[in-house]
C-alpha cells in the first residue's frame, strides 16, 4: 500500500510537471520554430525600421539528415521596432522565430547613422540572441548585403557566417566585431564601439562612437587597430624596398608580444606611447635578392619601422582627431592613472581623447626569408 | 541524532554552500554597484575581518561544547529568548531562501521556460525540499558533498573560459568609488558572508566539535576565493560604470565561453550545476529551519515538519509582485537584515551568554 502511494505521488508530480513545463517545450519544438541565421536591419518611412530575416530552409536537408546546399529564404517587414518585426514575422510565418542560432546583424549605413543604440539594447535583452553574434554595417542595404551573401567555399550558411571573419587574425583586415563586445564598449565610459564594414568584400571597419556610426577605416588602418588591439596572429605588409626604388618588399610580421601602451597627461591631454615589436620573415624574392646579409636585413627592418609607425600614427590621428571615438579602448590603460572613479568621470575621457597625442614606437625584427635566402 | 553526524570536510562544505550559493544569482552585481571596481580589495578586507569573527565565533562557541546558538540563547534568557531567537533565525532562513529561489527561478524562467507560470518552475523546488526533509541530515549533506565540488569546477571552469575575454584594467581605478566608501561604508557588502551564519548552528552536528576552528577558518578562505572568483569574472568581463541590471550575470557570463565552434552554448551545463547548487542550499536551510522550531516546540520527530516549511519557502517565494520587487528587498532590505541577524545579533547573544557562563564560574 505504501508502495503503491509513492508510485501514485510520483506519477501525479509527473503528470503536473509535464503539463507545466510543455509550454515552453512545444514553443522550442522544432515544428513550430522558423531559425533566423542573420538579421538585416534598414531605416524605413516615418522612423520605422525594414528588417529583414534570413532563415535557413529546411527543404536544403536531405532525407539523411546531411545539409546538401546553402538555400535561405529571406523575408522583410516593416515595423517600428525589432521587437514588433519579429512579432510581424511571427505571424506572417505561422511559427515562432528562434534567434538562437543568429550569427549575423547586419545595420544599412543610412540607419547606423542615425544610431544603432537602442537596437543593440534590445537584442542584448533578447536571451536567445548570443553575445557572439558578429554585426556588420552594409555600405548598401542591409537587405541587398544579406540577399548577395552567397559562400561559395561553405555549404552551410549559418557556419560561413560564423566563420567569415576568421580570416582576420592573419590579415588584420577586419576585426571581430560581436554584439557582446559592441554593446559593452556602448555602455564603457573608456571605449567606443566599431563594427565590421560590409562592402562586396568585408574588409575594413566601422567606428562608432556611443551607438553613432561616426566612420569608417580602410584595411591599412583596420591593419592598425588590429595590430594595437592584439587581435593578430601575422600579416603581411608591403613596405618600400630600401635598396631598390619605387619597388616593394613583402613582408609577414608576427607579433613578439602583446602591444604595450602606456599613458601619461601632459597639460591635461593625454600622452600616449604605443610600443609594438614584431619579427618578420620576409616572402618577396627577386633573382638578384640576398637576405643573408645582416645590413640588408637592417635596412629592411628599419624601412618596416617607418612603414608601421607612419601607418599607426596616422590611423591614430585619424580615430583621435577626426572620429573623437577610442575604438582602441586606450582610455582603459588610463583607469590606473586615477585613483577613483569619480575623478575619473570628472577628468571626461571620452572629452579628452580628441586631444591626445601619440607617440608609436615598433621594432622589427626582419630574420629570414622563407626557403631561399640567397639567389 | 546518530546518524545525523558529520565530519568537518562536510561541515565545510555546508557552509561554503551557504556562501556560494547568492552568487548565482545578483549578490556579484550588488557587490559590485556598492564597490565598482574596488570590489576585490572590499572582499580581500572583508575576508580578513570574517575570519576574525569567525575565529571569535568560535572561541565563543568554544564554551558551549556541542550547543547551537538555540541552547546558548536558552541558557542565556531561558525559553522566552529561545523562542525569540529561534523566531528570528526561522524567519532569516525562510525569507532569505525563498528570496533567494524566487531571484532564480525569475533567471531560468527568462533563459529557458519564457511560456512557463513562475509557479511551475517553483514546484520542483519544493518537491525536491519534500523529498530530501525526509532523509536524514547526514544523507542530505552527503549530497551537498556531492554537489560542491561541481559547483566550485564551474566557477573555476567559468573564470578561465573567459579568461581570454578579459580586460585586466577593468580592476581600477583602484580605490573604485574611494577610500571611505571602500573601507568605511564597504564593510556593508560583509552581507555576502551571511554563510558563517552555519557556524552557530552546526556544533551539534559535527563528529569532531574540537576541529570548529578549522571548520570555520577553512570554510571563510574558501567562501573567499570563490567569491573573488565569481566577482573577478563579472567586473573583468562586464562593464560596469553605467549600471546595467542582469537578471544573472554568471549565466551571461557562461554565454560569452566559447572553445572554437564546437564547444558552444556551455550556459546550459552552468545552469544545471547551478539548479542542483540552488537546491542544496535549500535543502540546508530548510533543515535548519526544521531543527530550529523542533527545538522551540520540544517536538520529538522532524518528519511532521517536512512539508510545512517547504510550503512556507513557497509561500513567500510568490509574494513579491514581480522582479523588480525581489530586486529592491534584494538590494535595500535584505542586506541589512542579514547584517543585523547573523553579525550583531547572534555575536551579541554568544558574547552575552559567555559573559554569563563567566560570572556563574565567578560565584
Amino acid at each position: 500500500m505504501r508502495h503503491l502511494l509513492k508510485v501514485l505521488c510520483f506519477a501525479i508530480i509527473l503528470i503536473i510537471l509535464t503539463v507545466s513545463f510543455s509550454s515552453s517545450f512545444t514553443r522550442v519544438n522544432l515544428d513550430n520554430i522558423a531559425v533566423v541565421v542573420a538579421i538585416g536591419m534598414d531605416k524605413a518611412d516615418n522612423n520605422n525600421l525594414k528588417v529583414c530575416f534570413q532563415f535557413t530552409n529546411p527543404s536544403s536537408i536531405s532525407e539523411s539528415g546531411a545539409f546538401e546546399t546553402s538555400d535561405s529564404v529571406l523575408k522583410t517587414v516593416t515595423a517600428p521596432s525589432i521587437s514588433s518585426a519579429i512579432n510581424l514575422m511571427n505571424s506572417y510565418l505561422g511559427k515562432e522565430l528562434t534567434l538562437a542560432h543568429c550569427k549575423l546583424l547586419v545595420f544599412s549605413e543610412e540607419l547606423a547613422k542615425s544610431g544603432i543604440g537602442n537596437s543593440i539594447y534590445t537584442l542584448m535583452n533578447d536571451a536567445q540572441v548570443r553575445p557572439s553574434c558578429n554585426i556588420v554595417i552594409s555600405k548598401t542595404s542591409a537587405e541587398y548585403y544579406i540577399d548577395n551573401s552567397e559562400p561559395d567555399l561553405e555549404p552551410l550558411l549559418s557556419k560561413y557566417y560564423e566563420l567569415f571573419i576568421s580570416s582576420n587574425q592573419f590579415t588584420g583586415y577586419t576585426a571581430n566585431a560581436t554584439l557582446g563586445k559592441f554593446f559593452d564598449n556602448m555602455i564603457c565610459q573608456s571605449c567606443d564601439p566599431y563594427a565590421i564594414l560590409g562592402d562586396s568584400e568585408n574588409i575594413g571597419l566601422a567606428v562608432f562612437r556611443e551607438g553613432v556610426l561616426v566612420g569608417e577605416l580602410n584595411a591599412t588602418e583596420t591593419l592598425a587597430f588590429t595590430c594595437i588591439d592584439n587581435h593578430l596572429k601575422g600579416f603581411l605588409v608591403s613596405v618600400p624596398n630600401p635598396q631598390v626604388e619605387n619597388q616593394n618588399i613583402d613582408i609577414y610580421l608576427t607579433p613578439k608580444r602583446n602591444t604595450k601602451i602606456d599613458i601619461s597627461f601632459v597639460n591635461g591631454s593625454p600622452y600616449i606611447k604605443i610600443d609594438c615589436r614584431y619579427s618578420g620573415q620576409i616572402y618577396s624574392m627577386t633573382n638578384d635578392s640576398n637576405y643573408l646579409d645582416p645590413d640588408i636585413l637592417e635596412q629592411i627592418s628599419d624601412a618596416c619601422n617607418r612603414y608601421l609607425r607612419s601607418v599607426f600614427t596616422d590611423y591614430l590621428y585619424k580615430i583621435s582627431k577626426e572620429y573623437k571615438s577610442d575604438i582602441n579602448s586606450l582610455g582603459k590603460t588610463s583607469l590606473k592613472l586615477f585613483p577613483t572613479i569619480e575623478q575619473y568621470e570628472d577628468y571626461g575621457w571620452r572629452e579628452h581623447f580628441q586631444d591626445s597625442f601619440f607617440d608609436v614606437n615598433i621594432e622589427t625584427n626582419v630574420k629570414s626569408s622563407s626557403l631561399l635566402s640567397d639567389s | 541524532m546518530a546518524d545525523s553526524k558529520i565530519t568537518s570536510k562536510e561541515a565545510i562544505m555546508l557552509i561554503v554552500t551557504i556562501f556560494v550559493s547568492h552568487t548565482i544569482v545578483t549578490l556579484p552585481e550588488n557587490l559590485l554597484s556598492n564597490t565598482k571596481s574596488a570590489t576585490l580589495i572590499n572582499l580581500i578586507y572583508l575576508g580578513i575581518i570574517v575570519s576574525l569573527l569567525a575565529y571569535v565565533i568560535y572561541r565563543l562557541l568554544k564554551n558551549f561544547a556541542s550547543l547551537d546558538i538555540i541552547d546558548i540563547s536558552e541558557y542565556l534568557g531561558g525559553k522566552v529568548l529561545k523562542n525569540i531567537i529561534g523566531g528570528i533565525f526561522i524567519a532569516y532562513f525562510i525569507v532569505t531562501s525563498s528570496n533567494l529561489l524566487r531571484e532564480f527561478c525569475e533567471g531560468l524562467r527568462v533563459a529557458f521556460f519564457p511560456m512557463t507560470d513562475i509557479l511551475s518552475i517553483l514546484i520542483p523546488f519544493v518537491i525536491m525540499l519534500f523529498v530530501t526533509n525526509y532523509l536524514s541530515f547526514s544523507s542530505n549533506v552527503k549530497a551537498v558533498s556531492l554537489i560542491f565540488p561541481l559547483v566550485i569546477a564551474s566557477i573555476i571552469f567559468l573564470f578561465f573560459g573567459n579568461f581570454k575575454n578579459f580586460s585586466f584594467e577593468r580592476m581600477f581605478p583602484i580605490l573604485g568609488k574611494g577610500f571611505t566608501d571602500t573601507f568605511i561604508t564597504g564593510l556593508g557588502n560583509i552581507f555576502a558572508f551571511s554563510g558563517i551564519s552555519c557556524l552557530y548552528f552546526i556544533p551539534p552536528y559535527l563528529k569532531d566539535p574540537s576541529k570548529m576552528k578549522q571548520i570555520s577558518l577553512t570554510s571563510v578562505v574558501i567562501g573567499l576565493l570563490y567569491f573573488l572568483f565569481c566577482t573577478a569574472t563579472v567586473l573583468l568581463l562586464f562593464s560596469f560604470f553605467v549600471d546595467v541590471d542582469e537578471v544573472l550575470p554568471l549565466f551571461s557570463a557562461a554565454s560569452y565561453i566559447e572553445f572554437g565552434v564546437f564547444f558552444q552554448r556551455l550556459e546550459s551545463f552552468f545552469m544545471l550545476v547551478w539548479i542542483l547548487e540552488i537546491g542544496a542550499y535549500l535543502m540546508i536551510t530548510n533543515r535548519f529551519s526544521i531543527s530550529i522550531f523542533q527545538k522551540m516546540t520540544s517536538i520529538k520527530y522532524q518528519r511532521p515538519l517536512s512539508m510545512i516549511f517547504p510550503l512556507l519557502v513557497l509561500g513567500i517565494a510568490l509574494l513579491p509582485k514581480n522582479y523588480s520587487v525581489i530586486r529592491f528587498l534584494e538590494t535595500n532590505i535584505y542586506a541589512y537584515f542579514i547584517i543585523a541577524i547573523v553579525f550583531v545579533l547572534g555575536i551579541s547573544i554568544l558574547v552575552l551568554a559567555n559573559l554569563k557562563k563567566k560570572k556563574e564560574r565567578k560565584v
